[in-house]
């Protein structure tokens, strides 16, 4: 008799449960979200790249030695290590903003490796060059 | 003498979580013989923590052991860390670390209840602890900043700090949780329906959770006095915040529901404690030392005994890690306690038994 009153009144309460593509669900402020680069403030250390575990950061580097900063949101596990590892504050911070969801049209994995790979290469062209430059110095 | 049959259940079964595979000899419907295979998931962290990562990094990667006690996995393997630097951390890291602890212990538990009334056949009741758990669940989100990988223990202390309002809003939510809790309660320990399926069933007795090294609430539920909170002291201060042995006689699925219930007070307990006696100072040191030696660590996983082996040789990557998780060490206990119950009993037992296969096969 008393699950049969429960069961009636059910029907007049709200659901627990929150609409959620329409209603946001909870987020604290301090969300672990994506991780932003400020190029100005980078000293180019290349820590954040060493301590990173799964390698979602990599550092390409030009013939003229100018570096520049790749990240893969879909390799990053947003445990905040390069964060930690940064010697510079501000330079890597990790914002509250979620990820988007990888598309199949940016190809993710296939152009990160494409990318590493660059990386790499260009990286061991540019010390090429120097070990080149100072022994025809 | 009538006839057995060998009735798989698993890898994969509609009340199995996780892909655990057992082979039940029954005879009349009753169970007489149980053969146990544990090994679906194996995916070689051991291997690629002692190649692949460097010491520092360990402890993010073996946290994606397992989704429900990935804290546990942290801060152990931290704590291994930490022992092989020789490093002292700061007891406000200690404090924190306990704190997320028992969060994670507080949704783990109510995870085990709720697939134990759902095995049981009580689908309303599995809804309802589900739902209180969301609040736990919300608390760790706000706390380590997400909902499953923590990621809060590494090596030299904790990853951030508590905020005030953060602490403030983990003590009124857990007050609000507290009557859905007594709620609860009253419902594993009076519903009759509930009772067909859990009192008496999956019964063990204390000198076989003994003879067979029981760990966890599976013990406790038995009667023995098996608490690594109890035993340690060097690692964290857990009897400086209020930790009390929960025991039961029985050891049936019944009692395994009420010890994990009563565990939940005393969670919340500890977690108030923590946070109206929270130290100031420092969460986190720096370290540039390089790992050297032996060491061992024990720590009170939600389902018993977790224990991390680690062996460094001065390099940045560890020469040997080994993890045993309670599960393994409670899977001879396991095969015993099916022994003599009805084939239809079966998932309840599973359920109450709490299986982490992701922990126990790496």
């Amino acid at each position: 008799m008393k699950a049969f009153a429960n069961a009636i009144l059910n029907l007049f309460k709200k659901p627990a449960t929150i609409k959620y593509p329409f209603e946001p669900t909870y987020k604290p402020d301090d969300y672990r979200g994506l991780i932003v680069h400020n190029p100005e403030l980078c000293i180019w250390c290349r820590r954040c790249e060493m301590a990173c575990p799964p390698k979602a950061i990599i550092f390409s580097q030009a013939l003229d030695g100018k570096q520049t900063y790749h990240y893969n949101r879909a390799v990053c596990i947003y445990c905040g290590e390069c964060v930690r590892a940064c010697p510079k504050p501000g330079a890597l911070i990790q914002s509250g903003i979620p990820a988007s969801p990888a598309t199949k049209e940016e190809n993710i994995n296939n152009s990160w490796k494409i990318t590493v790979d660059e990386a790499l290469k260009s990286r061991a062209a540019y010390l090429a060059q120097k070990k080149k430059g100072e022994a025809t110095e | 003498m009538a006839i057995q049959y060998d009735i798989p259940v698993g890898a994969q079964h509609i009340s199995l979580l996780e892909p655990l595979h057992f082979k039940l000899t029954t005879e009349n419907e009753k169970i007489v013989d149980v053969e146990a295979n544990v090994g679906y998931v194996h995916r070689g962290i051991e291997k690629a923590c002692t190649s692949k990562f460097k010491f520092k990094q360990v402890s993010i990667v073996v946290g994606r052991i397992c989704g429900l006690c990935s804290i546990s996995h942290t801060t152990a393997y931290s704590q291994l860390a930490e022992k092989l630097l020789n490093l002292e951390i700061p007891l406000r890291a200690k404090y924190l670390r306990m704190l997320v602890i028992e969060l994670d212990r507080i949704h783990s538990h109510m995870l085990c209840l709720s697939h134990v009334a759902e095995n049981s056949g009580f689908e309303a009741l599995f809804m309802q602890t589900m739902k209180d758990r969301e609040t736990s669940m919300e608390l760790l989100e706000a706390v380590c900043g997400n909902r499953v990988q923590f990621d809060y223990s590494v090596v030299g202390g904790v990853a951030r700090d508590l905020k005030p309002e953060v602490a403030k809003m983990v003590l009124e939510h857990l007050k609000q949780l507290k009557p859905k809790i007594d709620d609860l309660m009253d419902i594993f320990q009076n519903n009759w329906s509930l009772s067909l399926k859990n009192k008496g069933i999956g019964a063990i007795s204390k000198e076989n959770a003994m003879r067979l090294n029981a760990v966890g609430p599976l013990a406790r539920a038995a009667g023995v006095p098996v608490d690594v909170r109890n035993e340690t002291e060097d690692l964290l201060p857990w009897k400086q915040v209020g930790f009390q042995m929960i025991l039961e006689n029985g050891g049936d699925v019944h009692a395994r529901n009420l010890v994990r219930l009563k565990e939940l007070y005393v969670s919340m307990k500890i977690i108030e404690n923590v946070l109206n006696g929270l130290p100031e100072g420092d969460f986190f040191v720096e370290t540039k030392a390089l790992p050297e030696g032996e060491a061992v660590v024990r720590l009170e996983a939600p389902r018993g005994e977790l224990f991390h082996y680690g062996k460094g040789n001065k390099t940045q990557i560890l020469e040997r890690l080994k993890i045993k998780a309670p599960t393994f060490s409670n899977i001879p206990a396991f095969v015993e306690m099916f022994k003599g119950n009805e084939y239809a009993s079966a998932p309840a037992i599973i359920a109450s038994y709490d299986p982490c296969l992701s922990c126990t096969a790496r």
